[in-house]
């Protein structure tokens, strides 16, 4: 057999789908097996144009010339199937004859594949979208039952171990008029009244490092120090205790529902934890609390007391006085208001 | 514990892929079911498909019936065409691995889709 009889033999037996053209005329003049499977239609002799009623047939053979090679994809339907072929184009000289070789690969699988890719793509982004957003919704109700240290600590490691804070403040706030309110209002109104309220104390704690640790009815509870036992956390609460009383007069002289407060504020150790398994509550309990929440007991409307010996430095924005109350003052208590 | 779904059971997207491919290739070759897909396009049918196929086995994927009802409203499916359907869908998950019991499960799924994808039953 001849080396031009095995050629064609090859060309012909190949699995990818082969093509010759003559090149100046661009006309078929061979194909194989593979090729004809696909474009059933074609004879020797037909024209390049035809075969391929979409190839841009100018680009092609200008990429030919300049690099060798042109690609391009081909899409159509076999039956009811939508096929797509890869196809090379590139030039031969055999003797004096130039030629234009065309080869074809089956890629539909991989297109096919690519497209299943894309769905489950969007499936899978679609839902991690949707456990971020409920993830973000846990960290939030999480965020309003513990600190955010000790919510760091619960997601990292699956529990909060109890831990002393030896310097922190604390300031407990009670509603004077709580109970009165809570018969006097409709419950939706007074769901948004306490909304409204604890989300302002929280904004202002925010801006002084102070941290909500809880609120039950008409009591609220935040502390500084927890993450910084090195910050002034008692001028900290001190301020944050005095704006409350400020935002709470502002609110009171235009608002229809009226809400007086009583605070104290005590210093020392604490020791804070998650108590609970199933339902989980970050509490704190120790001398600041104690301080916090019998100063808290003496203290008249609107009153801000804290222990004479822990008073902090004042900066400016506030002053000592005395207590209205001779319990408070008995029990050595000072008087902060805005300066 | 969450309990785990056939789609964990039977390898995840990893099988998914070949079931899916096996299903869209016997689907097309049908001559009952393959003229409803003439004129389809190759990536919307096979999205179709992926999202079918992972919702009924318990993927990351759900098909609201609205959607499924709307996707077929045009299509004029018959009860017979249903059948085919599920014929078809129980021979690829049968040679795709899938114990009986849990082949069953999917077509009862599949079975509670029938009014929303046959046309004129509500």
């Amino acid at each position: 057999m001849s080396i031009e009889a095995i050629n064609e033999q090859l060309l012909r037996s190949v699995g990818v789908g082969i093509a010759l053209f003559h090149r100046d005329q661009l006309k078929l003049e061979f194909f194989n097996k593979v090729f004809e499977s696909w474009f059933e239609d074609c004879s020797e002799g037909e024209s390049i144009s035809s075969v391929f009623p979409t190839l841009e047939i100018d680009n092609m053979l200008k990429r030919v010339e300049a690099d060798g090679q042109y690609s391009t994809e081909l899409k159509f339907k076999k039956k009811r199937r939508t096929i797509v072929v890869a196809q090379v184009f590139s030039e031969a000289v055999i003797g004096t004859q130039r030629l234009l070789v065309l080869e074809c690969q089956n890629i539909t699988r991989i297109r096919e594949l690519e497209s299943m890719i894309e769905s489950y793509s969007s499936m899978v982004e679609r839902n991690a979208r949707s456990l971020q957003r409920e993830k973000d919704q846990v960290e939030k109700l999480l965020l309003n039952i513990m600190p955010r240290a000790a919510y760091e600590e619960y997601r990292d490691f699956g529990v909060v171990a109890p831990q002393r804070l030896e310097s922190v403040s604390v300031l407990v706030l009670g509603f004077v008029n709580f109970d009165e309110n809570v018969e006097k209002l409709p419950p939706a109104t007074l769901v948004s009244e306490l909304n409204e309220l604890y989300s302002s104390f929280d904004r202002i704690g925010e801006q002084l490092e102070c941290e909500r640790i809880r609120s039950t009815g008409g009591s609220y509870r935040c502390m500084a120090g927890m993450q910084d036992s090195d910050m002034d956390h008692l001028q900290a609460v001190a301020t944050a205790a005095t704006r409350f009383v400020r935002y709470l007069n502002r609110r009171n002289e235009s608002a229809d529902t009226l809400w007086l407060c009583r605070i104290g504020i005590g210093s020392g150790s604490v020791v804070g934890s998650v108590v609970g398994n199933q339902k989980y509550v970050y509490d704190i309990f120790g001398r600041a609390v104690n301080a916090a929440i019998k100063a808290r007991s003496l203290a008249r409307d609107m009153e801000v007391l804290i222990h004479d010996q822990s008073q902090p430095k004042l900066d400016g924005s506030m002053r000592p006085t005395e207590p209205q109350s001779s319990d408070a003052r008995k029990e050595g208590l000072v008087a902060l208001i805005e300066a | 514990m969450a309990a785990q779904s056939l789609y964990e059971k039977y390898g995840g997207f990893g099988k998914l892929n070949k079931i899916v491919m096996a299903f869209y290739d016997r689907l097309l070759d049908s001559d009952d079911l393959g003229p409803y897909f003439d004129e389809i396009d190759m990536s919307r049918l096979i999205d179709h498909q992926t999202k079918f196929i992972a919702s009924q086995l318990g993927g990351p994927a759900s098909f609201t019936d609205e959607q499924l009802g709307k996707a077929h409203a045009s299509l004029s499916v018959t009860h017979s065409h249903f059948d085919e359907l599920k014929r078809i869908l129980q021979t690829t998950l049968s040679e795709h691995g899938f114990e009986e019991h849990d082949s069953d499960l999917v077509m009862d799924a599949v079975e509670s889709k029938r009014a929303v994808i046959v046309q004129g039953v509500v």
